[in-house]
């Protein structure tokens, strides 16, 4: 019975770092598409968040199907709530990608080659989103300390692409639409490096039992 | 072994019990029997005596709790009982004692009561008179005593019961105790009971039996572990549910794994979504493959389902670097279009300039500029090719004849050659140096010597120098090219030895070049099985030293 029961575990384990994988996949997909103009990738990232809502799906099931038919205690139980948790966050981590993928479709093949302020912030956001997983991956709460500790890190770099993205309007106010756009997928890196600060709380409450916000 | 031998212990006890009670009590009983017997007759020849002189009241006078005394008459009546009032006896002439002592004198016999539980001893003796003077006592049967019995029977048996668990527990722990004490390690050096040599040998047989079995499984191991460790290629072994069984040192460089990955499920180590589906593949249709990239690097993955019994029993992943492959497959692709883009330039050329004469549209004053034209085109078709074709040849590596060369007469030779090219455009070209032979192909060295002048010349500004040196360095012969020409900005460097490959894209004609020149000299100086060193100073002058083995 016990043995299942790791076996399930352990088949919850696989599932959570696939769809942590395929999260990290569809934001550095959304950036290159940015990055190049390439309307073809962008659509992709679409196609990828369908895969990524399935998983939630499937992983959320299986989550309540181990609550209902174990019953688990302990650790097993913080380990499943957390898991439960954090799907939601990874979910909206592919959610945020697909948007900034439909902006990209709407920029007229304007690549933001030269935004080297937002690639800079992007590349922050995206290894936030892996180093949680990691951390997941490894229990390891220094490594989810550093996360949630490098979330100043993209705020700040938040704050100045949107003071540059103000100063190019107040240069040419023509080019507005495309400087808000840009703003937008700012902020959206921003809120994917608020989920990963989230997974990152989770990965500590699985393995201390103390979740940051108590 | 406690409840064993209590058992036995109890086993022996209660037969030795059972039989020694059984033999006493029947022994006992005969003897006490018997002397009961001899009493009776004699109280019973006292009664006849008595009864005789005094009648009944001699009866009357005995009062014998023990014995009861009956008279009986001739005919059978009571005429005294002792025991009860005559007058509620019967006729006690059938009685089997009475009826014996009326006609033998004497009679005997035994009777059971209705329980059982007594037994009644009658003597019968016959008076002188005809009455018959009986005498009868009861005794208990073998039962009764048994009965009797009991209660010191119950105890004996607790008592040995209890002695039975203290002696079965002790014994148990004696006989264990050596047991325990077995050096198992070494079973035959062992001095316990010699009941169990046998079974000590049969232990030390297994002893070397599993010794020589982990020997040769340690040794099949670290041929393993050799093997893999030496492996280029990343070799992954997975379990039947995907976790670690082993991992060599070149697939824990490639996934950046920890030493003590082992055990953990392998997405832990490598979350790549494609390596992912391709060992997901491998589980379900036996193979997978993908390509990943790692640190500049572009690995080929593949993974195999391992089978034992038409079950899944693991699968492997290798991993191999295709980055040079891939390369390599760059550079004959580029090679091809540089090829095919060289060999068509000369003949659109030819094509035009004949398409042009053919159509009467070139005057006749002209015709001899596009014939020279059309001429130079095709001579430049044959030296590309004959460039190719000597690539090709030097690629084969097939034997060329040697001799003894003279490089400095070899430069010489070059540098002459290259003469007229060189005096157009105010270039001096110098020789120094000394005589430095080497074994080698002449025709290849005379090229090496050639192309690197050629390029010197070609690449240089008008009114500069190109300076050839021979000399001998530490048993080797160098050759430096120097020129103060336009240079080779950093970048090029390392690529202006691939073929067709220029510092200058647009493939102009105006240096005259194949884009061969370079790659001709770096195979037919690795033919000799030398090195080239190239140094260059945008602006500022290209030094090119080839070093060559006696």
């Amino acid at each position: 019975m016990r043995s299942r029961f790791d076996n399930q575990l352990a088949e919850l384990n696989r599932e959570l770092i696939e769809m942590g994988a395929m999260c990290e996949e569809s934001i550095s997909m959304a950036l290159k598409a940015l990055m190049d103009g390439d309307k073809a990738l962008a659509k992709k990232v679409a196609g990828l968040d369908v895969a990524i809502d399935q998983k939630e799906r499937s992983i959320e099931s299986m989550c309540l199907k181990l609550l209902l038919q174990q019953q688990p205690v302990a650790r097993d139980l913080r380990q499943i709530s957390a898991a439960l948790k954090m799907i939601t966050d990874m979910e909206r981590i592919g959610d945020q990608a697909e948007d900034i993928a439909e902006i990209i479709t709407y920029l007229s093949d304007r690549s933001a080659a030269n935004e080297q302020l937002m690639r800079e912030m992007a590349n922050a956001a995206i290894k936030m989103v892996t180093d949680s997983v990691d951390a997941y991956v490894k229990h390891d709460t220094i490594m989810a300390e550093k996360v949630i500790a490098a979330d100043d890190v993209v705020d700040a770099y938040f704050d100045r692409v949107k003071r540059q993205l103000i100063e190019r309007i107040a240069a040419d106010p023509a080019d507005g639409e495309y400087a808000l756009d840009l703003l937008m997928i700012a902020k959206y890196f921003e809120r994917i490096a608020d989920h990963a600060v989230n997974i990152a709380e989770w990965v500590i409450f699985s393995v201390t039992g103390v979740h940051k916000e108590d | 072994m406690t409840k064993r031998i209590f058992r036995a212990i109890m086993l022996v006890a209660g037969i030795i019990l059972l039989a020694s009670l059984l033999i006493i009590m029947d022994c006992l009983y005969e003897y006490f029997a018997s002397l009961q017997e001899s009493e009776l007759k004699d109280q019973l020849s006292l009664a006849a005596a008595g009864v005789e002189q005094g009648g009944e009241d001699y009866l009357a006078r005995v009062k014998s709790k023990r014995y009861r005394l009956t008279w009986i008459a001739p005919d059978g009546t009571v005429k005294y009982d002792s025991g009860s009032d005559k007058s509620t006896l019967d006729n006690h002439a059938e009685r089997e004692e009475v009826r014996q002592a009326l006609e033998a004198g004497e009679g005997q016999s035994t009777r059971y009561s209705a329980t059982l539980m007594q037994k009644t001893m009658y003597y019968a003796k016959r008076l002188d008179d005809g009455s018959v003077i009986r005498i009868s006592v009861s005794r208990a049967t073998i039962a009764t005593l048994a009965l009797g019995m009991l209660r010191p029977v119950v105890i004996i048996v607790l008592a040995a019961l209890v002695l039975a668990i203290v002696m079965a527990n002790r014994l148990a722990q004696r006989i264990v105790a050596p047991l325990n004490a077995l050096d198992l390690d070494h079973p035959l050096d062992n001095d316990a009971y010699e009941e169990i040599a046998p079974l000590l040998s049969r232990i030390n047989r297994q002893h070397t039996q599993i010794d020589a079995q982990m020997r040769a499984l340690d040794k099949k191991k670290d041929e393993f572990n050799a093997i893999t460790r030496s492996m280029n290629e990343g070799l992954v072994l997975l379990d039947e549910k995907g976790s670690i069984i082993s991992m060599n040192p070149a697939a824990r460089q490639l996934f950046n794994a920890e030493e003590n990955c082992a055990g953990h499920d392998f997405i832990t180590v490598d979350r790549n979504p494609k390596l992912s589906e391709a060992i997901r593949a491998a589980y379900d249709g036996g193979r997978g493959e993908t390509t990943i990239d790692r640190g500049g690097k572009v690995y080929q993955l593949d993974v195999s389902r391992i089978e034992s019994d038409g079950k899944t029993a693991g699968a492997v992943i290798l991993g191999f670097d295709i980055t040079e492959k891939q390369n390599a497959d760059a550079m004959r692709r580029e090679f091809t279009a540089n090829v095919s883009h060289e060999l068509k330039t000369p003949l659109q050329g030819i094509i035009g300039s004949a398409e042009l004469i053919e159509n009467g549209m070139v005057k006749a004053e002209d015709m001899p500029r596009f014939v020279g034209h059309i001429r130079q085109e095709a001579q430049r078709l044959v030296t590309l090719i004959g460039d190719i074709i000597r690539l090709s040849q030097l690629d084969e590596g097939c034997d060329m004849p040697t001799e003894c060369v003279d490089l400095k007469a070899v430069a010489a030779e070059a540098a002459n050659d290259l003469r007229t090219e060189a005096e157009e455009r105010h270039i001096g070209v110098e020789v120094r140096g000394e005589s430095v032979c080497i074994t080698g192909v002449r025709r290849l060295l005379y090229e090496i010597i050639y192309n690197l002048c050629d390029n010197a010349v070609k690449y240089n500004r008008a009114g500069g120098s190109v300076s050839i040196t021979v000399g001998e360095k530490d048993g080797l012969a160098t050759v430096t090219v120097a020129d103060t020409g336009i240079g080779i900005p950093e970048e090029h460097q390392a690529r202006v030895f691939e073929r067709f490959y220029r510092v200058d894209k647009s493939h102009s004609k105006e240096s005259g070049g194949t884009g061969l020149g370079l790659s001709i000299v770096k195979h037919a100086v690795m033919y000799h099985h030398g090195s080239i060193r190239l140094e260059s100073v945008p602006n500022g002058g290209t030094t090119v030293t080839v070093t060559l083995p006696a």
